[in-house]
């Protein structure tokens, strides 16, 4: 939704991801983007060059911090150094609101630093809920969940991946930030219709949109960022914000990674699809 | 998660003995295109591309060093080992050297060279992000007697004792990087298309002493007299500077009048730098 809770009431269009072959650019020409979005881990550090570009940056632009191992989903409780970490890092950002994965991703102390696709239990929703609820006590300031995208399905799942999603923001009261790639690519990988994915969720909750794009193998679709959204996904977009409205929205685009304008200007192609031109103003 | 097979895939037998297909069957759903064992590869084989990709990142010098084969041998040796065991991979390589000098025989015949390198790119990761303290200002300490002054160094100084000239080598390996970089535009492939050689040095006559440390935001070598590193040695363990100076000219002839001359002039770099502060509260 444009503005709610779950992104603390904020109006933002069209974002993409800071990073770091765009800096000079980006301090250089000073171009006008609605919003950047960090990943809170690349600036979770004590000093050094990483904290003075986003202090620079911070000084221009809205900044939005997206986070890529908090692991919702791990058996265990959030990592408190960890959390004291973001916590400081937040303070630094004034995000209006934070996003990690729904996933899990570390297991007694050893971590895979990879976006691993839960069991979708009933037991996995209390857990996830309350790690969930956990995190946004100590950061004090909302949440908002992404489904990520997967390549295997467990036996033991008791729902489908939306409803899993659903009971989990239900019971941690949060936002969800919907990835329409990753529906995508999920729904070629375990043979869904992604538009009954975007149906189901509550779109009072949706606090963020991604798009991004992936790559097509002969067996199965690997989410890569490495390329510009394709069709299919920019309908799947369309049909969300159809149904959701205006929503903050960010271009994923992380390897091989083009000019800052040729990321800017496939970002901004999300206009197309908002209910108001205000966007492309940004 | 357990090494990739020689020919980048999962390997065939469990943990405990039994066929890797048919426990993946017992908790992962095949689809019409992959089976249990499939699904499960996929993220088997994006664990260890992720971690080797970091990990090369982390330690292009022990690459060059060792070559391509001995250091991907040893770089799923140490993660298979240690894996990760932080939520930030910037903290991939933190065991390696402790790793490598309790398994020389990875990096035979140059485990000395080897270990030196590891050392010293670990030590570039610490100067990068580090914490910086305020610097201490010369009129703080202007006044207080050696035998009371106590000073602390900023945690992002690492100081190193070496048996190789590390810093010549990773000096001439950028030099050989550029090359090779200038040499992607033009049609020339020769550069690139020769195998690269291995990186080597001889052993210097006496030990190198570096410290490892950052200025505006960029990490630097600066090599150190021996007196000048042990004297620094102390002031970070906590000794008064009167006790410090002793314990660095304990194997000098010099008057006292060149000791005096040399740590006034150190002292005045390692200010300028602002490499010293209070000492670390106990």
């Amino acid at each position: 939704m444009p503005a709610s809770r779950f992104n603390a009431f904020t109006d933002y269009g069209i974002g993409i991801g800071l990073r770091i072959p765009h800096y000079q650019h980006i301090l250089e020409k000073k171009p006008v983007v609605d919003w950047f979005e960090i990943i809170s881990e690349n600036y979770m550090v004590d000093a050094g060059r990483p904290l003075h570009v986003l202090d620079q940056i911070l000084e221009q632009y809205r900044v939005v911090q997206h986070g890529v191992s908090m692991y919702f989903g791990n058996a265990s409780r959030p990592n408190r150094d960890h959390l004291r970490k973001l916590k400081k890092l937040v303070k630094r950002t004034h995000t209006p609101w934070l996003s990690d994965h729904l996933c899990w991703g570390s297991v007694d102390g050893r971590y895979t630093h990879d976006l691993l696709p839960m069991p979708y239990t009933w037991e996995a929703v209390e857990t996830t809920a309350a790690n969930i609820r956990e995190v946004r006590d100590f950061v004090e300031v909302p949440i908002a969940v992404e489904n990520v995208s997967s390549y295997a399905e467990f036996h033991m799942s008791e729902m489908s991946e939306w409803e899993f999603l659903n009971e989990v923001v239900e019971r941690a009261d949060c936002g969800i930030l919907l990835d329409v790639n990753n529906i995508y690519v999920s729904s070629k990988n375990h043979g869904f219709d992604p538009q009954i994915y975007v149906d189901a969720v509550p779109a009072d909750r949706i606090a963020q949109i991604h798009v991004a794009g992936h790559s097509k193998f002969e067996k199965y679709i690997l989410d890569t960022h490495d390329h510009p959204v394709l069709d299919p996904v920019w309908k799947l977009y369309a049909h969300a914000i159809e149904r959701v409205g205006r929503t903050a929205t960010l271009l994923e685009w992380d390897d091989r990674i083009p000019s800052f304008q040729d990321v800017h200007r496939e970002a901004l192609k999300a206009a197309r699809f908002l209910p108001n031109d205000e966007a492309v103003a940004a | 998660m357990r090494p990739l097979t020689r020919d980048d895939g999962m390997q065939r037998t469990w943990t405990d003995g039994r066929v890797t297909s048919e426990v993946a069957a017992q908790f992962i759903k095949p689809n019409d295109r992959l089976d249990s064992f499939d699904r499960l590869q996929i993220y088997n084989q994006q664990y260890w591309w992720r971690l080797l990709g970091n990990f090369a990142e982390d330690f292009r010098g022990l690459r060059a060093v060792l070559g391509e084969r001995q250091f991907d041998k040893l770089a799923v040796a140490y993660l298979d080992h240690c894996g990760s065991q932080s939520w930030t991979l910037r903290d991939l390589g933190s065991r390696l050297e402790e790793f490598l000098r309790a398994h020389p025989e990875l990096a035979a015949p140059q485990s000395a060279l080897a270990l030196d390198m590891v050392r010293v790119e670990w030590a570039r990761t610490v100067a990068f992000d580090e914490a910086e303290t305020p610097p201490l200002p010369a009129n703080k300490v202007r006044n207080i007697p050696p035998e009371l002054l106590r000073l602390g160094l900023q945690p992002y100084v690492v100081l190193l004792e070496l048996k190789h000239p590390i810093d010549h080598l990773l000096g001439k390996l950028k030099r050989r990087a550029e090359i090779e970089t200038g040499s992607v535009s033009n049609a020339v492939s020769g550069v690139r298309a020769r195998p690269r050689r291995r990186l080597t040095t001889r052993p210097s006559r006496s030990p190198i002493y570096l410290a490892v440390h950052r200025h505006k935001f960029s990490v630097y070598y600066k090599r150190l007299a021996p007196e000048a590193f042990r004297l620094l040695c102390a002031l970070r363990k906590g000794a008064p500077l009167d006790k410090a100076c002793e314990i660095a000219f304990s194997f000098s002839s010099d008057s006292p009048e060149v000791m005096a001359e040399k740590v006034q002039s150190w002292f005045a770099a390692w200010m300028s730098f602002g490499w010293l502060t209070r000492p670390p509260a106990v």
